[in-house]
């Protein structure tokens, strides 16, 4: 038994050391120390850092699909979810184009849409920061959100 | 029990359980980023220890299907297979069951999801579930039943009682 297990942890081990390897040789691999969404002139806050730029004025974005947002959001953030991403910003541009403090979110560290949306702002000239773990990350820390009233969901 | 003890069943368990884990490895390895976007879609472990996993574990899939296609440590590589089936099965019930629509298993292939409908078999659902039980299914017979030796005479051999001592007194041929 005791000959087994170690056959068992050798072949885990072995694939595990392979893989790290592979990784940090073969030039397919990436950065092991951050989210595999971060790319090169991202800028990732937590949301400690999140909630003191709300307190400072800053326009918060909600890059996941707009029903999300309808119930239940940043306080003041503004839905520009990245699967419409041009209808929205056309509707939106003028109040980013008049703010420097923009952070984009969304619903998770398992969500790539924050780092997509705010991307597609750089293109356009825009630096939004990103949520680090987005809304939950926020809501785990007790910050405030909007919700609507429960009449408005039913209608929904 | 004669039929799970057949020769036969256990070389094609070995190859069709092998082959498949071998071949599911292929994508992964080529591609550790895009892997690890589809195990961050898990939303199982966390960013960090996802990158762990999307590196590491496509590296144990092929060792295992490498080692049961060759019959080398055969059990052992099939125990490793039923762990990480158990894992799946695991995992995928709790992405249904929180809801998160993983629109790419990252079972075989590591492709980013188009727009538009993607292929049940693809997704993480019950057909999800009811394969990985069938694979882990074969990897139970692998590990719990040992094939019948190739000739009556050997079967004193092939018992590895624990009095066996070294490797040479337990290996069938």
């Amino acid at each position: 038994m005791g000959r087994r297990l170690v056959r068992v942890a050798a072949i885990v081990a072995g694939g595990a050391l392979c893989g790290l390897v592979w990784n940090a040789w073969s030039g397919r691999g990436f950065a092991l120390g951050q989210s595999v969404f971060v790319q090169a002139g991202d800028e990732v806050i937590e949301a400690a850092e999140a909630k003191e730029r709300l307190d400072r004025g800053a326009l918060f974005l909600d890059a996941r699909p707009r029903d999300f947002w309808a119930m239940g959001h940043i306080p003041g953030s503004a839905p520009l979810p990245e699967d419409e991403f041009d209808g929205a910003f056309a509707e939106l541009e003028p109040r980013l184009r008049g703010t420097f403090n923009i952070v984009v979110y969304c619903s998770g560290y398992g969500c790539e849409a924050s780092h997509i949306v705010a991307r597609k702002l750089r293109e356009k000239g825009i630096h939004a920061a990103i949520l680090n773990e987005g809304w939950p990350a926020w809501t785990d820390a007790g910050y405030p959100v909007s919700t609507p009233k429960p009449e408005a969901l039913a209608g929904s | 029990m004669t039929l799970l003890r057949a020769r036969w069943l256990h070389l094609l368990l070995r190859l069709a359980l092998g082959g498949y884990f071998l071949y599911a490895s292929f994508d992964k390895i080529a591609a550790p980023p895009g892997f690890a976007r589809i195990v961050y879609q898990w939303q199982v472990v966390g960013p960090l220890a996802s990158n762990l996993v999307a590196v590491a574990l496509p590296w144990v899939e092929a060792f295992a299907g490498l080692l049961l296609i060759a019959g080398i440590w055969k059990r052992e590589a099939a125990a490793v297979m039923g762990a990480m089936l158990v894992v799946f099965v695991l995992a995928a019930g709790s992405v249904i069951a929180r809801g998160i629509d993983v629109e790419n298993c990252g079972c075989v292939s590591t492709a980013a999801a188009p727009t538009g409908e993607r292929p049940f078999w693809e997704g993480v659902g019950w057909f999800l579930i009811a394969r990985n039980l069938v694979l882990l299914g074969a990897a139970g017979v692998l590990i719990a039943v040992e094939p019948r030796p190739r000739r009556p005479a050997a079967a004193a051999v092939d018992d590895p009682s624990p009095g066996a001592s070294g490797v040479s007194g337990v290996l069938p041929r």
